[in-house]
């Protein structure tokens, strides 16, 4: 009888452990539940900004109703977007002014007294009304315009597919390929791991085109040649990280660099010599998966983004002194 | 008119008779349905749909060989082949070289090979891979997300339940047909019309 009633708690006891066990498991292995990773690739150190260094605050969101935005320009108090097949002109209210449907999706855009548009493998210039002035030859196959810039006389148009800017006339005249390797000029030439990568003139009119590969921005004469250039490569907050940053870039007053990055998305200021200044706005302010926004900037020192992922334009002022 | 049937009398013979040949019929359908189903559930296997991957470790951890047969494979033809490699280097690396402590890879699993300047070329030595996802991680933040995880079928035992799709946070696991067992980025797979990405 002894024996029976031993055997019996021994029994209990198992089936216990075994419901432990399994309840265990249920509960700690279950699909969905965050459980710590061993192997975790992990950059949140990387992504806390000192408040002391965040210099913007933001001011203004835009909301867009589109699917895709792609890219963004400042001119005259007028924000003109590219998304989906469409660019829209807008003010800084969000009211939009116009809205022009294309063929297709393009993928840069610069602005003077004409919207040049890049699409995909070649230039389409058209007026404010939407009307289409100029259709250049394209580039061809491997050609995927990522950027544009424009002065009063030339059109520069970023190729990443062939990893080389062309300076072109308005008329579509091809003027030289600039920054293709040249031991002997020095140019190390592009090197452009994914379609990121951005060009912008300075005050004086010279181009800067961003060698994302090697975490640079190089600055080019007039004629082509390498003028001066400064890298920043670190995985801290002053420089760039990655495969491919700065992923766009636009130049404001004094020269100063406003730098856009992917991986640890955040938005930057350098000045003319490539110092880093400090933050537009911090990993923080992103989605936790997010895109590198594109930027530009207005009249009055106000960076614009164009955030990719809430599809939205976002406006940052500078802080005002005291104003943490 | 009577409708009645005539009842005949069964004899027991006949009665075990039928008996037999039902239970024997029931049987071959029987052993007919299942073999059916096990042919038709071996032509399906797992594998990971890499753009719902979220990295999260436990194809390392979870699968019932060790090391899992889950591995990294690389698309070659969306890779930038840079130097600065998000999922060959540590974020923090001192050096854009090949010594150990700039290592991301948890196991050196990752071949970096000079190509010309500035351009490395990355080849994943599966014997050492255990499908951790952490270069797949670093690859798809900073880079083209040309590394990313595959079941490999010349290793994975095609469990009826696989251990890690029970556990993957992501739901990025899924029977895929035999015939195409693989979900390569890129068109590597296409281009080269062989499912096997080795």
């Amino acid at each position: 009888m002894k024996f029976r009633k031993l055997v019996n708690i021994v029994l209990v006891v198992l089936a216990l452990g075994i419901a432990i066990i399994i309840a265990r498991d249920f509960v700690m292995n279950r699909a969905g539940k965050v459980i710590e990773n061993p192997y975790a690739f992990d950059v949140s150190e990387y992504a806390k900004v000192s408040a002391d260094e965040i210099l913007y605050e933001e001011e203004k969101v835009l909301q867009l109703r589109v699917a895709e935005p792609k890219g963004i320009a400042f001119h005259q108090g007028t924000l003109f977007v590219i998304a989906d097949s469409s660019l829209l002109q807008m003010n800084l209210q969000g009211q939009l002014l116009k809205e022009t449907k294309l063929e297709a999706s393009p993928t840069a855009i610069a602005v003077d007294d004409l919207v040049w548009l890049g699409m995909k493998n070649q230039v389409v210039c058209l007026n404010f009304d939407g009307q289409e002035v100029e259709r250049w030859e394209n580039y061809g196959d491997r050609s995927v315009i990522t950027s544009l810039a424009v002065s009063p006389d030339f059109v520069f148009v970023a190729d990443a597919g062939n990893r080389l800017v062309y300076q072109c006339k308005k008329n579509g005249e091809l003027v030289r390929q600039i920054g293709e390797k040249d031991e002997q000029k020095a140019v190390p030439g592009f090197v452009v791991p994914s379609p990121y990568f951005d060009i912008a003139l300075s005050e004086e009119g010279y181009l800067w085109a961003v060698n994302p590969g090697r975490h640079s921005l190089e600055n080019f004469n007039a004629e082509g040649a390498l003028r001066t250039s400064w890298t920043s490569s670190s995985v801290k907050t002053e420089g760039f990280s990655g495969c491919c940053n700065p992923a766009h870039m636009t130049i404001m007053r004094e020269n100063a660099f406003v730098t856009s990055e992917k991986g640890i998305v955040r938005v930057k200021i350098y000045d003319q010599h490539g110092k880093y200044q400090g933050v537009v706005a911090a990993p923080n302010q992103f989605e936790e998966v997010a895109h590198a926004p594109d930027v530009c900037v207005d009249e009055n020192g106000r960076v614009i983004l164009l955030d990719f992922d809430r599809k939205q334009v976002r406006i940052f002022k500078p802080k005002e002194r005291g104003n943490s | 008119m009577n409708a009645k049937k005539e009842h005949k009398p069964v004899d027991r013979r006949k009665f075990i008779q039928n008996g037999m040949r039902l239970t024997l019929g029931a049987s071959l359908v029987g052993v007919t349905g299942l073999a059916s189903l096990k042919l038709s559930a071996n032509d399906y296997v797992w594998q990971l749909d890499p753009f719902k991957c979220v990295y999260c470790g436990r194809c390392a951890d979870y699968c019932v060989l060790t090391p899992s047969a889950v591995k990294c494979v690389h698309a070659y033809d969306l890779c930038g082949y840079c130097d600065l490699c998000g999922g060959y280097l540590k974020p923090d690396a001192n050096a854009l070289s090949t010594a150990a402590e700039n290592q991301l890879c948890p196991t050196a699993a990752i071949k970096r090979k000079f190509v010309e300047d500035p351009y490395f070329e990355y080849e994943i030595e599966e014997d050492l891979c255990i499908g951790c996802a952490k270069c797949v991680e670093g690859c798809s933040s900073f880079g083209n997300g040309s590394l990313h995880l595959q079941v490999r079928h010349d290793l994975c035992v095609n469990c009826n339940e696989c251990s890690i799709a029970r556990v993957c946070p992501a739901d990025a696991f899924e029977r895929v047909p035999v015939s195409s067992p693989y979900k390569i980025k890129g068109d590597f797979q296409a281009e080269n019309n062989n499912p096997d990405p080795a």
